[in-house]
This record gives structure tokens, sequence and C-alpha cells, in this order.
């Protein structure tokens, strides 16, 4: 119980702070978790590494709850991952149950997060009990497995795969790190740049120029959308909630969350595969669906619980394999690199008591964010009318001091938010996703380890597949969820034409 | 066959094998990517002219050249009081101010003084808060 010394009132009240300014990311439609643990990150560098994660857990439950906000009243999802709660949740507002229709959301993501939490705790340590047994073979061939499901699970495979494998070969970039290994030598830079470009791109001013400028490039090719008015927000208050509405819902509640927990675990999925599974699930299961979509609290409660259920199941690969399960915890890792720490199996048997302190941050999140939006969801109603012309100035500016500061000072960093920001943003309009490409981009110079020292040291190709029993489950796998990849595309397509 | 898989690594042009391996990879994959959306490329231009078309130039354009602006101009102006962070402040208020008039649907009096009074007290606080509180170097 070491770890209780870390939990101070300033650790508390960064939890708290966070996931309230969390709330009010996801609030706003076209601000995202991810956007507000970007724009939040410099703040952690002088926090340490405990309160800077309890911030940014903070940051990042609270942005996949906030998005339920406008989901409900507006019919505007707040992140991706609240699509499926508009289905149900904005009919609920418009016949005048917009409070009982929060309040149900509310308590189902409070569920979800928690449900997650636990598979965070028992399976992550698991994992990463069996994964410090791996040598360099068996982790490039996880990291291959995780790029092949990113992959598989993306809009279109051939595309998926292609992102990631860009991500790979920009992170290449820059000197063959000796203090890796590798042999001190560059490649693959542009004559004349070399003075900036000896190092490679740095993580974070690609990942806040791509969750941060991107998305506020994106809105201002869109005319930066007017806000809503006061008189668009009806809360209503033609029904009142109570806890009876989860009566018969325990095994919705626990499946989606469980869905939600799954989905988290798989290294790139976002949340609104989460989401779109679990609703799905919820309406084949129930024996009224013709009801889904015309406001039923089933489809919102399986909707919200399988989107929190995320929060736990992403944190798994990054603590346990340090791979990232979605974009947010991508930005996370860059947290912890800050700290000096790396990730992998040995994290958790390394930092037991930042291990204990990470679930307990998770813990308080979950219970800050329900009873704040519980007590005050009138007013959380409200922040859907911030125009956006006031904060977008902001965030860019907090982008700036993120990307000066991450290598205390080198304007390069800038240059290269706003070079990523615009990649960002023509990165979707090629198609190209970005999920894996971030991923890629992370885990480009240790796969290159792992596959370069492996063949130094076997100096035989069949290695890859000879190596131990684990290796050829990993093949097994990587090839399945190629296969598989195939089939869910269709599948997914036909999900999404019969909800949307 | 063994001789077929077995590869002997050159340390001093090692660090060009994996680069080489996934610049091969992504040219395969570019191909086949082109092979199957042959018909799509052969509309790309209608494509961009119609994201052209709906873009909200004014906007989309001017954030970006307020961006360089503000990008270029921190560092010659830091560096006339140099180590105080007061290139990023002075160049902020105008930043912030102009992309919040920019993004601005209804330009009133009220609001232009509103944001004048965001765009001064905002970046002075996190000025402060980075500099004096943080320790944090600033341009």
């Amino acid at each position: 119980m070491e770890f209780l010394s870390l939990i101070t009132p300033l650790f508390l009240a960064l939890v708290v702070g966070g996931t309230f300014v969390g709330i009010i990311f996801g609030a706003i439609p076209g601000m995202t978790a991810t956007m507000a643990v970007a724009v939040c990150l410099p703040l952690t560098y002088s926090l340490g590494l405990e309160n800077g994660l309890a911030l940014l857990l903070g940051l990042y439950v609270g942005g996949i709850s906030g998005g339920l906000v406008p989901a409900v009243l507006l019919g505007i999802p707040g992140t991706p991952s609240s699509i499926t709660t508009t289905f149900d949740g904005y009919p609920m507002a418009q016949r005048g149950e917009g409070e009982k229709a929060l309040r149900i959301g509310i308590t189902s993501s409070f569920i979800g997060g928690i449900i997650s939490l636990f598979a965070l705790y028992f399976f992550a340590p698991t994992l990463a009990d069996f994964a410090i047994e791996f040598s360099y073979v068996e982790k490039f061939l996880i990291i291959l497995f995780a790029l092949t499901v990113m992959a598989a699970l993306s809009k279109d495979m051939l595309m998926g795969i292609f992102s990631g494998f860009l991500g790979i070969f920009i992170a290449l970039i820059g000197t063959y790190d000796i203090s890796d290994g590798g042999n001190g030598k560059l490649r693959l830079i542009p004559p004349g740049t070399e003075y900036w470009l000896d190092s490679g791109f740095s993580l974070l001013p690609v990942l806040i120029g791509m969750f941060g400028l991107a998305a506020i490039l994106d809105e201002a090719e869109l005319g930066v959308p007017k806000g809503q008015s006061k008189e668009d927000v009806k809360i209503g208050s033609g029904s009142t909630f109570s806890f009876s509405v989860f009566k018969g819902q325990a095994v919705n509640l626990i499946r989606s969350s469980g869905i939600g927990t799954f989905v988290g675990i798989l290294p790139g999925v976002g949340g609104s595969a989460a989401s779109i599974l679990a609703y799905s699930n919820a309406k084949t299961f129930s024996k009224t669906p013709e009801n889904f979509g015309k406001g039923e609290p089933a489809g919102l409660i399986a909707s919200e619980s399988g989107n929190n259920g995320l929060t736990g199941g992403a944190l798994v690969p990054l603590l346990s394999l340090g791979i990232p399960g979605d974009s947010t915890t991508a930005l996370l890792i860059g947290a912890f690199t800050l700290q000096g720490i790396q990730m992998g199996p040995l994290f958790i048997g390394n930092n037991p008591d930042t291990w204990n302190a990470m679930i307990f941050a998770m813990l308080i999140a979950n219970v800050a964010m329900f009873t704040m939006m519980y007590v005050a969801i009138r007013y959380f109603a409200l922040v859907v009318t911030i125009p956006k012309h006031v904060l977008f100035p902001i965030i860019l500016m907090m982008c700036v001091i993120g990307a000066y500061t991450i290598n205390y000072g080198i304007m390069f960093d800038v240059w290269t938010l706003l070079i990523f920001g615009l990649f960002g943003w023509v990165a979707v309009k090629l198609r190209l996703e970005v999920a894996p490409f971030i991923i890629g981009f992370i885990l480009g110079p240790s796969a290159e380890i792992y596959f370069v020292k492996s063949i130094e040291s076997f100096g035989d190709l069949t290695i890859f597949f000879t190596k131990s029993w684990i290796a050829v489950i990993l093949w097994v796998l990587i090839i399945g969820s190629l296969i598989a990849s195939v089939y869910m595309s269709k599948r997914q397509r036909k999900l999404e034409a019969r909800l949307l | 066959m063994d001789s077929l898989t077995q590869v002997t690594i050159d340390f001093d042009r090692s660090h060009l094998i994996f680069p080489t391996l996934i610049g091969g990879i992504l040219v395969l994959l570019g191909l086949a990517i082109i092979a199957k959306r042959r018909h799509k490329l052969a509309e790309a231009g209608a494509y961009w002219g119609q994201i052209a078309s709906h873009m909200d130039k004014p906007r989309f354009l001017g954030t970006l050249v307020l961006t360089v602006l503000y990008f270029s101009l921190m560092v010659p102006v830091g560096d006339i009081w140099p180590n105080t962070g007061l290139g990023f402040l002075i160049c902020s208020i105008p930043y912030v101010f102009a992309t919040g008039v920019l993004f601005m649907h209804e330009r009133t009096l009220k609001q232009m003084l509103l944001m004048l009074v965001i765009s001064v007290v905002a970046p002075a606080l996190v000025w402060w808060l980075f500099t004096e509180i943080f320790f944090l170097t600033l341009p």
C-alpha cells in the first residue's frame, strides 16, 4: 500500500480537475478526449509522473464521458465514440426526457468504466508477466500483430495497412540510434535538412499536430460551425430519472462493458467501434428490437457502457506490452516518455506504486465523472453553448506550448506541429487511417530494433517462424486477423448501413 | 534451401535494412491501392475540386497564414528579450485575437471587445503559469 503516499491532495485535485476539463472537451462537438490530453500535456511536464498521469487519466475518462451530452441533447456526437448514443438519447430528449436520458448515460458510463477498470487491474499484470519472456523475435511479431489487427478493423484494410507502414517509415527518419544498438548513421533525410531531422520527428509534436491542429483545421474548413444557443439546449423535465430503469439491464450492461473493454484491448481501434458493436449486440438480444432508435433506454445503456468500457481496455496493451490501445493512450506513451519511463512488460513489475496510483486515479476519475455529471448535468448541458471562436485560438496556443517545451525549446518541433497538423487534415481526405499511422509511428523504431537484432543474432529469416511456440501462435493470429478482416469489413459495412 | 533464408548483416549498412524493407512494402501496397482504386483516381481532380469549392477558404487559409506568421515571428520577437518567454506572449495576443475574430460569426463591437479581453488575459495567464510556476522555456 506504499502507493498511498503518492495520493496527495494535489493528486486528487488533478484527477477531479482533469475529469472536469475532459467532460467539457468531450461535450463540445469537434473536440475530443484525445485533443484534451494533447492540449494539456505540457501541464504535466513539471508535475512528475504520478501527478501528470492523474491529470491525463482524468481527462481521458471525462473526455469519453462528456461526449454523451451533445449526443443526447443535440443529436450530435461530442466524440466519435458517442455516435450510437444519439440513436436513442436524442429521441428521448425530443420527447422531453433529456435529463433522464443523460442520467441513464452517466450511470451506464460509470458502470462501463468500473467494469473495464477491473479488467485492466487483473488482466494487464498477467499479460505483462507472460510477455516478459518474449525475445526480440516475439516482440517484433507482437508489433506486426498489432498492425494487422488495426488494419483488420480499419474501414479499408489495404489503407489501414498502408497507413501503419507509412507511420513506421516516417518514424525511421533520422539517426539509427546508437543507444538502441544501431550504427548511428542517418537515413531518409532530404539533403540540407540534417540539422533539423537528425533525431527525426519528435513524437509529441506529431501527436499534438494530428489531434489538435488537424481537428481545428477540419473545423476551419467547415467555417467553424456556429455553436448552439441556450434555447437549443432542451434538457426537459418530462420524466424523472430512477435507477429502476436499469432493472433487467444487468446482462446488457455487463455485455456492453465487456465488448467495450475487449475492443479497447485491440490496438488502434477507437471508441466508435466499441459503441457500435455494443449497441448492435444489445439490439440483437433485445426482446423489443423495434424500439431501438426511437428512444429505447437499453440502446443508450449499451452505447455508453460500451464506450466507457474502452477506457480500461485501451490501457491493457499499453501497460503490458507498450502498445497503445487507442489514439488517446498513444498520447499517454508521450507522457511516460517525458518522464523517462519505458513502456513494456516490465513497467508494472518495476513501477508497482505508479501502477496502483494509475488504477486509483482511474477509479477516482470515474467516481468524479459520475458525481459531477449526475449532480450538475443541467450546467454541463450548457457547455455545448461555449463559442468555438473563443476556445480554438486558446487551444492552438496551448498546442504551441506543448510542442515547443517538449525538448526544452526547439522551434523545429513547433513547425513539426504545423507539418503534421496539415498532414492529419490531408490524410483524412486521402482516406488514410490516422490511428494505424500513429501507432506505426510510435512502434516503428522498436520494430526496427527487434527485427534487425533478431536477424543479427540468428542470421536466418526462418527464426521468425521457428523461435518458439509463441511465435507460431502469433503467426496464426496475424494470418487469422487478416482473414477475419475481410469478413469483418463486410459485416461492419452492413451493420453501419443498418444503423445509420 | 537453408542458404536462401540465411542473412548476414553488415553492421555499417544495418541502418538501411529496415527502411528499405518498409519502403518496399509501401511501394507494393501503394501499387495495390492504385490498382484497386484506379477508377477513383481518375476522379481525383473532381474530388479535390469539390473539397476546395465547399471549403470556407477565408477561415481555412486565414488560419494557416496566421499560424505561419505566428510561428515565424515568435523567435525573432523573443530574441529581443531573451529567456523571458515574451516572444510567445507578445505574438500570442494578436494571434489569439485575430483567429478569434476570424472564427467569429457575428462580429459585433461587444463580441470584439470580449475577444480582445480574452486574447490578452488567456496568453498572459498561460505565460505566467508556464514561465513563473512551471519554469518552462518559452520562445
